[in-house]
């Protein structure tokens, strides 16, 4: 039995409420799925070992899932995210190592266990991955779980990476992914605010990679700002945000895909290429359609 | 009304069957239309119904509609 059959096989016995979840995820495209949950789910493996790493990754997968659910609920309610400060977020969520440590393998599996998600990852893979330059030197901002970079640096063994984040969860869960994947020593995680442009290398990376961090800002046109000082001109970025689609720390609600667009392109990047996807399923009789969107950047000469 | 008919009252409405027949240990293994996101719809509802607020780490993992019933009993009775 492969790792993404036995993630399948858990799901169904344990929580059976997520399984047709699954079936859409994999639905998107059997074969690709199946790789990428391979690749992903061995590096969660190498984490914790080959007999902790389906309930560890479930268990915070199906809670983290039933959290956005239910804040997707609420704002249906409401009509407004229910945070509204990144500090009181900082407070509750990132700096404390237990409840991110579940938030961010809830999120890791995310990438290919939503459908959307799923959609999008192919989309960074096939259209931001495979066209990065020769010996790419990456920066990663917010890298959270860090398989977003891992992944990049998976693929490409001429790529380095540098990451940078405020959450020390972050930090020990991104390196230990990445020794787990075998590209540790081309990784470097440490510890500090990314929007702070004043300690950031200037025009040094060939590729940023800042993946749902800018709907958990107050001022998101701050991090394109920062994403298109880092870049080299002509260099890329994939960035990637939440639209209408809620969470406990999303902040700043963005309504359209063209604000997101429009924000970027305010900061010295061109819009190369874009895609919104949505999940598959909504809450009944719902007036918002949660969508996420990536965004291929590239700095103006 | 005991919690669990007034808890199949509100099933039968989330999930439009008027002959939904629950017991405690119906599970969503029982119920066709019982995914993630009818989990939370039937939260929500439970919420209103019973003067409720779920925190949502207590109900992800619920197993059966008696560990529910037995949640929301503890959440009325203020704990």
């Amino acid at each position: 039995m492969t790792r993404a059959q036995a993630l399948i096989a858990y799901v169904a016995e344990h929580h059976p409420r997520s399984s047709r979840g699954l079936e859409e995820a994999r639905a998107v495209n059997p074969e690709a799925w199946d790789g990428v949950a391979e690749q992903f789910l061995s590096w969660a493996e190498g984490v914790w070992g080959p007999d902790g790493w389906q309930a560890r990754c479930v268990e915070a997968f199906v809670v983290f899932s039933n959290d956005v659910i239910m804040s997707q609920a609420r704002y249906e309610a409401d009509g407004h995210y229910e945070s509204s400060s990144f500090e009181a977020c900082n407070a509750a969520v990132y700096s404390q190592r237990e409840v991110m440590d579940d938030y961010l393998w809830g999120v890791f599996i995310t990438n290919f266990c939503w459908s959307h998600h799923m959609e999008l990852s192919l989309f960074f893979r096939d259209r931001f991955l495979a066209r990065l330059p020769g010996a790419p030197a990456i920066v990663e901002i917010a890298p959270g779980h860090g398989g977003w970079g891992v992944w990049a640096l998976s693929n490409r063994a001429d790529a380095r990476l540098q990451g940078f984040d405020i959450s020390p969860s972050s930090i020990a869960i991104a390196s230990s992914i990445a020794a787990a994947a075998g590209v540790g020593s081309r990784a470097t995680y440490t510890l500090r605010n990314a929007l702070d442009l004043a300690t950031m290398p200037t025009a040094s990376a060939d590729a940023v990679i800042c993946s749902f961090l800018i709907e958990h800002l107050e001022d998101p046109g701050l991090l394109v700002a920062n994403i298109a000082n880092l870049l080299k001109p002509g260099a890329r970025a994939y960035l990637a945000g939440a639209i209408t689609a809620a969470q406990v720390d999303h902040i700043y609600e963005f309504r359209h895909e063209s604000e997101l667009v429009a924000i970027c392109e305010a900061h010295g990047l061109r819009v190369c290429e874009t895609l919104s996807v949505h999940p598959r399923r909504f809450l009944p009789r719902a007036r918002f359609l949660p969508r996420s969107m990536g965004l291929i950047l590239e700095k103006r000469g | 009304m005991s919690t669990l008919e007034k808890l199949t009252e509100v099933m039968r409405e989330v999930f439009e069957d008027d002959e939904l027949v629950v017991s405690r240990s119906t599970s969503a293994r029982e119920v066709a239309a019982w995914d993630s996101v009818m989990h939370v719809t039937l939260m929500i509802s439970l919420e209103r119904a019973f003067g409720v607020r779920f925190k949502s780490g207590n109900v992800a993992g619920l197993k059966n509609v008696g560990e529910l019933a037995d949640l929301i009993d503890r959440l009325k009775a203020g704990g």
